[in-house]
């Protein structure tokens, strides 16, 4: 990768595409300057979008396209395809007598749904294009029958007929041996050159059929659209006289060169919402925080996830819709509640908050768009917490049509007065988020009280205050730009790719030298990649891990291998971390239960100049900043709020709430008995109590 | 947390009713995350056969999992226990069928309970619930169709206090481990329902100190009220005063008995529902007995009635529907003590369709069509090494088609997940060969009954023996409002080799020998609805998909496809759909029939 070697790129630039607006986020590293642009996404084509708001941010800083060093690029191409089941027609090989992998998946009704009304969800690919080929390895990758060629070639060229350009090829045991899989792409690609191919023992040699079928059938599902779009920006880059190479977010909180993502284009699964937890992590760093959880609330749904020791957790029990997805991904868990989620009272009188959403079309009743039902949104205006007005000036919110609504579908229905009902659709959407975070912190054997919240997205800071209380949080930390925290993600990220294998192994003795062997290889593949993406000695870093769990049980915990080696002391201590692991998830350990050891993982990463954030110079007396002044109603009754310009206060400025703090992107409520302070590099540092 | 005092007025308001609602679910959610992730036995880890709910102090269900197969839990705990002498710290546990009158209705299930005290009041119950893989007994995995009485299906706790103050009593727990004959498993497996019920005893503790003990009392009876309203209100709008009757029939018992009938007499007049059991069958010699709390026929009828609602909890509420269940003691849905139990899934599920044959009946065919029995089978013998190995699988089957959805294909029950191919090959000396739908096997409809499904596995090791488990061969599930019946299933050794011999349906004692092939297919679910009145492109899809074959398509659907077979022939379908008479009575089985008997 150009640029890489010895002369750090000064410029980087980074995009990050919403359903609305394209975030453009330009960083000059020597000079420690940082520049934005907003303009509308453009779906039809997303790349038109994504070279104007490059446009301009270049010309806001009066930079020229050559001299920027890297392109970073957060895509929800194919969480999009995945979501709306919009992706390409798909065609699976897999082995005789398997046709119905899919559609049996793993045979359950779903542990919350109800058995008599449960429908099983239509699988991305349905069984008439499913071929079931003769050829079958033993668990140890052992050729018992050969791969009936034939077969492939037949299966191959009806695909072809049928028009199916994209092929999953998933054989059982593959994960230990590829030679079939290798062999029927050979074939397929010889019978249906057109077609795009994704073979199991690529995306993820893991045990496990259904779930190893459903990853690499995502994977060409996507893969046309995505490899499409790449090359269109690739293009479009070019044509603007931009030679940077292009560099993806990945599920798992890392970026790849374009080329990995053409490969395996399902890794950008959680693109987005990976960029915004890397952001959070950047900037919680930034302000001293390394025990962070961030909280990002949108309009429809909120992404929530805990970084501990500045790193956020991987898991490889994620989902993308319906559909498991059990690539390494950031351990992060989605609600839906956001904005504009809709409140309802239902015919059993519960009121319900979401997973309805207003969206961005019709919206919240007060945006005036033909939204009718009350929403999140609707709520925080009724009782004072946002102005009625945008601060760009572009939008008044209509104060009385939200009050109608809440008043009429939700207060009268309940018997509530309209202040009560407000603040009870506040306070169930606060909870729901509340227990999403519980998953990720106390669940998984942490603290909250231990860790910041780093609340962001443009609805991030309103709740962010209400949710520290509930959680006994004493610090929140509000990024200087809360609304486009996924841009400054990508900058802020490094080159990140994950190997693994299923390589099963009992105690009382364990294989070293198979176990060293597959760890090698999979460092082999790791080196491999960053010499490709061209990253210097000095900036690689290899971690290994394995998963384990004890005899008997069917699940893995992922724990870092202990050392470099492969040796009876680094086994042990893989196991002792196990303990401890299985201690602080599950409350208990077992020592004197034997440990198996599952999977190995090499996870390789190409560290990145990270960019300095500009400090923010130092303001005059916060009073200065306020430009209103509104009444807010606390459950404690009704206060006069100050409100505040945050562009105006400077590095040390503090405030104490009540208090509303707006900005371009976002506003921050600040509760009585919060006092807030900024931070010098222009976080908003709020303290409770 | 700091959290304003307990208001003076104790009352759940709705938004307060909510949040508790959502805490309460999550921690169910989190128990039973915690057994899943951590226990042992296949049972539990892979086919999901445990459970977790949470109790009011007076031992009602506040919030349970989805699936109506429990009696009342915590009393057979009070009658020896009171109360009063409760303290923080105690865990009760119990696996005992008939002092519990079938609270839990075989002996595997073991039930642990943990008291939820807040302020030294008795507030709550966390309770966890889980099939262990062997606790002793005549077979490993403890149930076996050749059992005669309860004694040989394993050893039998009663309800005991296993922990007081938090300690252990671990002479009991040595003497049940000892009883197992894969005791390693059963002590994880106890360590994780014990886990379990103390992490839901923590989170009951933090939301009572959070709210308040009497707003979240409150908030129990609100919330036990809003599922019992509903669902009172939609099963007396479908049941009009009058008297329903419906049978259905377990096939045999595994001993040369059979066939059985479950017989629901359903009498609703216009300020009580009492169902009548007692003209079902005499008690089986072999363990199909079902030893059915009187709770468990209104939690299948709540159930039902209380649907997919989200705003709605599964829990004591769904009883209230119904007001009294009627039990003849020595009938095989109240067998005496000791009458063997092990095989009671197959009457439980009868119980069940018969249920939704009652709402067919008082509906007029609105209701759902019966599903087959899921299958079981166990196999045991010794791997490499001359370790002992025990595989029990539990097979899907096809569910009963919906007056607006076809049944549901290839699933066992709820939230049991079959094993991977590639988990049984890496973990048992056995190669699993096939492993797809059964086609065929769902009974004709408008909408379609699901399709069982096709399992083959060969023997790796030199010897094994079989226990087998299928229903529903003799007996098809029934088909409703113009629908089939669900195709029957079978076991084979061998197919197609000189050897091959079909398997008495449920028994024990088949010996495998290395490279013998077990070939399961099983049973399907019946239809809703006239199959010529199914769009015939749904046809198509389905023979495409491999779930009808084109005979199955032209005979029973009418649809007839183009030479190639990959479209619709609309003349022809119109001419085999239009010369056909449409006669239809409520049920199929076989024959379209008024009543079944």
């Amino acid at each position: 990768m150009s640029g890489l070697d010895g002369t750090v790129p000064a410029l980087a630039v980074a995009v990050d595409i919403g359903g609305t607006f394209t975030d453009v986020t330009l960083v000059d590293r020597a000079g420690a300057r940082l520049w934005t642009a907003k303009t509308p996404s453009t779906p039809d084509d997303p790349s038109l979008g994504f070279m104007a708001g490059i446009g301009k941010a270049l010309e806001r800083a009066g930079l020229s396209p050559t001299s920027v060093g890297q392109v970073f690029h957060g895509t929800t191409v194919a969480t999009n395809l995945i979501l709306e089941s919009k992706g390409a027609v798909v065609g699976l090989i897999t082995t005789a007598g398997f046709r119905h992998v899919l559609e049996l998946g793993r045979q359950d009704i779903p542990r919350k749904s109800n058995m008599f009304e449960w429908v099983k969800p239509q699988r991305p690919v349905p069984p008439e294009r499913i071929y079931d080929i003769p050829g079958r390895l033993d668990a140890t990758g052992a050729e018992l029958e050969p791969l009936d060629e034939a077969a492939v070639r037949r299966a191959a060229r009806a695909l072809r007929d049928d028009g199916v350009a994209a092929i999953a090829v998933c054989f059982l045991h593959a994960f230990t041996n590829a030679a079939h899989e290798r062999r029927a792409a050979e074939l397929i690609a010889a019978e249906h050159p057109q077609a795009m191919i994704s073979l199991s023992s690529d995306v993820l040699p893991v045990f496990r059929e259904y779930e190893r079928s459903m990853a690499t059938i995502l994977n060409v599902y996507v893969m046309p659209a995505v490899s499409s779009y790449v090359a269109r920006l690739e293009r479009r880059l070019k044509d603007g006289r931009i030679a940077a190479p292009l560099l993806l977010m990945k599920s798992s909180g890392g970026v790849t060169g374009a080329e990995a993502v053409r490969l395996t284009p399902v890794q950008t699964a959680l693109s987005g919402p990976a960029a915004g937890v890397v952001g959070a992590q950047f900037i919680g760093e930034s302000a001293g925080f390394r025990d962070l959880i961030s909280v990002d609330i949108g309009g429809t749904s909120a992404d929530i996830c805990l970084i501990k020791d500045g790193t956020p957790g991987l898991t490889t029990n994620g989902k993308v819709g319906d559909w498991p997805l059990t690539l390494p991904m950031i351990d992060m868990t989605t609600i839906g509640a956001g904005g504009g989620s809709i409140a309802r009272v239902s015919k059993t009188g519960a009121l319900t908050v979401g997973p309805e959403s207003a969206g961005a079309k019709p919206g919240p009743v007060c945006y005036g768009g033909g939204g009718a039902e009350p929403t999140v949104t609707d709520a925080h205006l009724v009782l004072g917490h946002l102005p009625p007005y945008l601060l760009s000036g572009a939008m008044r919110l209509d104060v009385a049509a939200a009050r109608q609504a809440i008043r009429s579908k939700i207060a009268e229905p309940l018997g509530l007065d309209l202040l009560t009902a407000a603040r009870g659709i506040l306070a169930i959407v606060d909870n729901h988020m509340v227990g999403a975070i519980r998953v990720v912190s106390v669940e998984r054997g942490h603290d909250p009280r231990e860790f910041a919240l780093l609340p962001f997205g443009g609805a991030g800071p309103l709740h962010g205050g209400a949710l520290a209380r509930l959680l006994d949080i004493k610090t929140i930390v509000v990024p200087p730009a809360p609304g486009v925290l996924s841009a400054l993600g990508l900058l802020v990220s490094n080159l990140k790719s994950e190997y693994s294998r299923t390589c099963l192994e009992r105690p009382p003795h364990f294989d070293l030298s198979r176990m060293a062997a597959v760890l090698a290889a999979l460092e082999q593949e790791a080196q491999a990649w960053l010499v490709a993406e061209g990253v210097p000695a000095a900036e690689r870093e290899i971690a290994w891990h394995a998963s384990l769990r004890y005899e008997h049980q069917g699940f893995e915990l992922t724990v870092p291998w202990a050392g470099r080696a492969v040796t009876d002391e680094s086994v042990a201590g893989t196991i002792a971390a196990f303990h401890r692991l299985h201690e602080r998830l599950y409350t208990f350990a077992q020592e004197d239960t034997p440990v198996e050891i599952v999977t190995l993982r090499v996870d390789a990463i190409g560290r990145l100049p990270r960019p300095t954030l500009p400090g923010l110079p130092r303001g005059g007396a916060p009073a200065a900043a306020i430009i209103d002044r509104l009444p807010v109603e606390f459950e404690s009754g009704r206060a006069e709020a100050p409100v505040y310009d945050r562009a105006r206060l400077g590095a040390g400025a503090r405030i104490a709430g009540p208090a509303i703090v707006v900005q371009l992107d976002s506003t921050t409520l600040l509760l009585p008995g919060q006092t807030a302070e900024m931070h010098r590099y222009g976080s908003l540092i709020v303290q409770d109590g | 947390m700091d959290q304003p005092a307990p208001k003076t007025v104790a009352i759940c308001d709705p938004v307060t009713l909510e949040i508790v609602k959502g805490a309460l679910r999550a921690a169910q959610s989190e128990m039973e995350a915690l057994i899943e992730r951590t226990a042992m036995s296949a049972f539990i880890r892979e086919k999901k056969d445990f459970y977790a709910a949470l109790f009011d102090a007076d031992g009602r269900m506040v919030v349970g999992s989805n699936v109506p197969i429990f009696g009342d839990i915590l009393q057979p705990v009070f009658d020896r226990y009171p109360r009063a002498e409760m303290r923080p710290g105690d865990i009760y546990w119990y696996n005992d069928c008939y002092e519990s009158r079938g609270a839990v209705s075989h002996t595997p299930d073991q039930v642990f309970i943990a008291p939820v005290f807040v302020d030294g009041v008795l507030c709550a119950f966390a309770q966890s619930w889980a099939h262990f893989n062997d606790v002793g007994g005549m077979r490993p995995g403890s149930l076996s169709p050749d059992c005669t009485d309860i004694f040989q299906e394993g050893i039998i706790v009663p309800p005991i206090r296993v922990a007081r103050d938090g300690a252990f009593n671990e002479e009991a727990l040595r003497i049940f481990y000892r009883n197992s004959r894969f005791p390693a498993m059963v002590q994880g497996d106890t360590r994780a329902s014990v886990a379990a019920v103390r992490l839901g005893e923590k989170r009951l503790v933090e939301l009572i100190q959070r709210f308040g003990r009497e707003v979240v009392a409150d908030a129990f009876r609100r919330l036990i009220a809003q599922t019992e309203a509903a669902v009172t209100a939609r099963l007396r709008a479908a049941f009009p005063p009058g008297t329903y009757r419906f049978t259905d029939t377990i096939d045999r018992d595994g001993q040369g008995n059979g066939p059985f009938k479950v017989r629901l007499k359903m009498v609703v007049t216009a300020d009580r529902v009492v169902l009548d059991t007692s003209e079902s069958d005499d008690q089986a010699p072999g363990p199909i007995n079902f030893l059915m709390h009187p709770t468990v026929p209104k939690a299948i009828l709540g159930f039902y009635f209380l649907g997919a609602d989200p705003t709605l909890v599964f829990n004591a509420g769904v009883e209230g529907a119904v007001d009294e269940v009627v039990l003849r003691p020595g009938s095989l849905l109240q067998p005496n003590f000791p009458a063997p139990l092990g095989q009671r899934g197959l009457t439980m599920i009868r119980t069940m369709t018969a249920c939704m044959g009652l709402i067919n009946e008082a509906t007029g065919g609105k209701g759902v069509a019966s599903s087959s029995a899921y299958v079981i089978y166990y196999l045991r013998g010794d791997a490499a090494g001359g370790h002992p190995f025990l595989l029990t699988d539990g097979v899907g089957v096809g569910y009963g088609a919906r007056p607006t959805a076809d049944g549901i294909d290839g699933v066992y029950f709820v939230a049991q997940e079959n094993y991977p191919a590639e988990f049984l090959d890496l973990s048992y000396p056995v190669r699993l060969r096939a492993y797809g739908v059964n086609m065929d096997s769902g009974g004709p409809g408008r909408w379609r009954g699901g399709c069982g499904v096709i399992r083959e596995i060969e023997l790796l090791a030199p010897e094994a023996v079989l226990s087998m488990r299928i229903d529903s061969v003799d007996h098809p599930p029934w088909g409703v409002a113009g629908g089939r019946n669900g195709g029957t299933g079978r076991a084979i050794v061998n197919p197609g080799r000189p050897d091959e011999r079909i398997l008495e349906p449920l028994s024990d004692g088949t010996v495998m020998r290395r490279g013998d092939v077990l070939r399961l297919e099983t049973g399907g679910g019946g239809g809703w609805g006239h199959p010529f009145e199914r769009e015939a492109e749904r046809v198509l899809k389905d023979v495409l998909g491999g779930f009808v074959s084109r005979d199955s398509a032209e005979r029973d659907y009418g649809v007839v496809l183009t030479a190639d077979g990959r479209a619709v022939d609309e003349a022809a379908t119109a001419r085999c759909r239009g010369n056909a008479p449409r006669q239809a009575k409520l049920f199929h089985r076989r024959v379209y029939v008024d009543a079944l008997e």
